[in-house]
């Protein structure tokens, strides 16, 4: 009788272990799935991309990465031109120096001013900002992480590039004539300048969110262990809080960097769509692989030997890699700080 | 309501610190209601209550860790050997020296267990390499650490586990020469071996020095303290020896929490 009794509780309250084996193995092949599709969709577009890529590859050769020109040739000539048995419009030269040039000045421009801001709000948020307001300004530091990059455009042209271009650009061109990189013609504002600011304002909430994960999950305790041994609080932030989160605050840095690499519209919108030149100074007009490729993608799709479009894959796979390139090195050191963090806990 | 016994218990020693109508704030609210307690020399004090009670807010003011939460503001007195350590005069940098702390969750430092043990002496102006080894290996013996670590001084803190990271932190805390050890749950996140470990070194640790320490199990109060202080609701309801308020507390709501009615 009692016997029979805790059979009944037993049965109805614990699942039967052939159910909970199938469940497992049905949540395991699940997610094994869904990792190995994400993955694959990767591997696919980049396969995708090199092939259809190929022939402006084996035309462009060396000619891609080497030379400052971008001309999809002449549309109205009656024969072609052949190179590396590949067929293009006579006349036409895919390089992509200046943007790729442009890609990387902006993005490191934009860094040099995100980086040092995103460090300084992230520490206020985790150190100097009372609780009770904490998650207010958290959520304003989302908020902009959420504002389409559209918008940040628009604002860019209406407000920011008039102000360089009327403002800022003459007065910094006239009095610091001589500075390289600075001094020069101011320009109309659209430009180097204008797509670094707009640029660290993206990247800027998305670094302070990570950096101040990082911060908070090691480095508080740390730092008021390092106070509590009698330290004084800059002891304690460059000798503990500092080394411990330098790898976290590295890895965020380029993931935002990778970020910054691969904006398009926002830069596209203030720019101010150079090809075929190097800018003289920041205030000059420069364009970005990920520029180009909206405003020649109409073009391009006019070419009748249909290299254009190719051209413009190829430069895709281009910024692919660079990013790719980025993301992996941010996540094995972000894999490293893991490790530290886990065995800490 | 009033706080029901403000008077320091009645103990054959000198009082280490004396606090007199502590007032804590975390912006409007009031965290600790004019608390007042004396703390014996060579002693050990625990603070008892169930969680959000201000145990924890109490003691991180006897070392002013609320000067590093925005938004904190402590009123009254704090005397550590009759000096105010809230007088403007002193630097909370010197008093921090004098009072070490051991927080709830092992917090090592990311170096070697040799630079985590040399970390307070160091910033303290101590840099021979002979003298820093004599005091790394004299605060992990004293911290019942150094036979487990002596052979491998030079590796990172972080390999150690949970409860030898715990009496690292002891052994750093303990190489700055304190006089009072602060220790806010030091055993909470720990299992019952290194729990009783970390009990055994507190047992010895008083011989030396005052320590203070917050716990949420009223068992380790009773097997590791000499005073119990009672905290309720950011009040101190009860404070006397141990055996006293385990046994005969004044205050009914002391008898109600440990006869286990709440927390």
């Amino acid at each position: 009788m009692a016997t029979r009794a805790v059979d009944v509780v037993a049965a109805t309250t614990i699942p039967k272990p052939k159910s909970m084996a199938a469940q497992t193995a049905l949540v395991r092949i699940w997610t094994t799935g869904t990792a190995i599709i994400c993955g694959a969709l990767v591997l696919l577009m980049l396969l995708f991309l090199f092939a259809f890529a190929w022939p402006a590859i084996k035309y462009n050769g060396w000619t891609m990465l080497t030379s400052i020109y971008w001309n999809i040739g002449d549309q109205y000539a009656t024969g072609t031109t052949v190179h590396n048995g590949v067929a293009a419009q006579p006349g036409a030269n895919f390089g992509s120096l200046v943007f790729i040039y442009g890609t990387l000045m902006t993005s490191i421009l934009a860094m040099l001013g995100a980086v040092p801001l995103s460090l300084l709000v992230a520490f206020a948020l985790v150190y100097r900002i009372p609780a009770r307001i904490r998650p207010g300004v958290n959520a304003l530091v989302e908020l902009m992480a959420g504002v389409p990059s559209v918008v940040y455009g628009l604002w860019g042209v209406v407000v920011l590039v008039p102000f360089i271009g009327q403002q800022l650009a003459p007065f910094v061109t006239s009095h610091l004539s001589g500075v390289p990189f600075v001094g020069g013609a101011a320009g109309s504002g659209n430009g180097l300048f204008a797509s670094a600011v707009i640029l660290a304002l993206m990247v800027t909430p998305i670094m302070v969110a990570t950096m101040r994960d990082v911060m908070l999950a090691q480095s508080k305790a740390l730092y008021e262990a390092s106070v509590a041994l009698g330290s004084t609080s800059w002891q304690a932030v460059t000798r503990v809080v500092v080394p411990s989160v330098r790898n976290g605050v590295f890895a965020s840095v380029l993931l935002a960097f990778g970020r910054a690499l691969g904006e398009t519209m926002a830069v596209l919108m203030v720019c101010g769509a150079a090809a075929n030149e190097f800018p003289s100074n920041i205030f000059q007009t420069v364009n970005t692989i990920a520029a180009i490729i909206v405003s020649q993608l109409e073009s391009a799709s006019t070419d009748a030997s249909g290299i254009a479009q190719r051209s413009l894959a190829e430069l895709a796979l281009i910024l692919f890699v660079i990013t790719l390139t980025i993301n992996i090195i941010a996540r094995l050191i972000m894999r490293g700080t893991d490790r530290l963090g886990k065995s800490n806990a | 309501m009033t706080t029901m016994l403000q008077e320091p218990p009645d103990v054959a020693v000198s009082a280490k610190l004396i606090i007199r109508n502590l007032n804590i704030f975390y912006g409007a609210f009031h965290a600790m209601k004019n608390a007042s307690l004396d703390v014996p020399a060579n002693n050990v004090t625990a603070f008892i209550g169930p969680s959000g009670c201000g145990k924890s807010t109490f003691i991180r003011a006897l070392n002013r860790m609320h000067d590093l939460t925005p938004g904190a503001r402590v009123e009254g007195e704090v005397l550590l050997d009759g000096e105010d350590i809230y007088a403007p005069s002193i630097d909370p940098v010197t008093i921090r020296h004098r009072i070490g702390m051991v927080f709830q969750r092992p917090n090592p430092f990311p170096k070697t267990i040799f630079e985590n043990v040399v970390y307070g002496p160091r910033i303290h102006g101590i840099g021979g390499r002979a003298q820093l080894a004599e005091i790394c290996e004299r605060s992990l013996k004293r911290a019942a650490l150094w036979d487990e670590v002596k052979d491998r001084l030079d590796r990172s803190a972080l390999e150690l586990s949970g409860g030898q990271q715990q009496r690292l932190c002891i052994a750093r805390c303990l190489a700055v020469d304190p006089e009072v050890i602060l220790m806010d749950e030091p055993a909470s996140a720990l299992d019952p071996i290194a729990t009783s470990k970390i009990e055994d070194l507190i047992n010895d640790l008083k011989k030396e020095y005052s320590v203070v320490i917050v716990t949420h199990s009223m068992q380790q109060a009773a097997r590791i303290s000499d005073l119990t202080a009672f905290f309720l609701m950011g009040e101190l309801v009860e404070v006397g020896t141990t055996s006293q308020v385990f046994t005969k507390p004044e205050d009914k709501r002391t008898e109600d929490y440990i006869t286990g009615r709440y927390g």
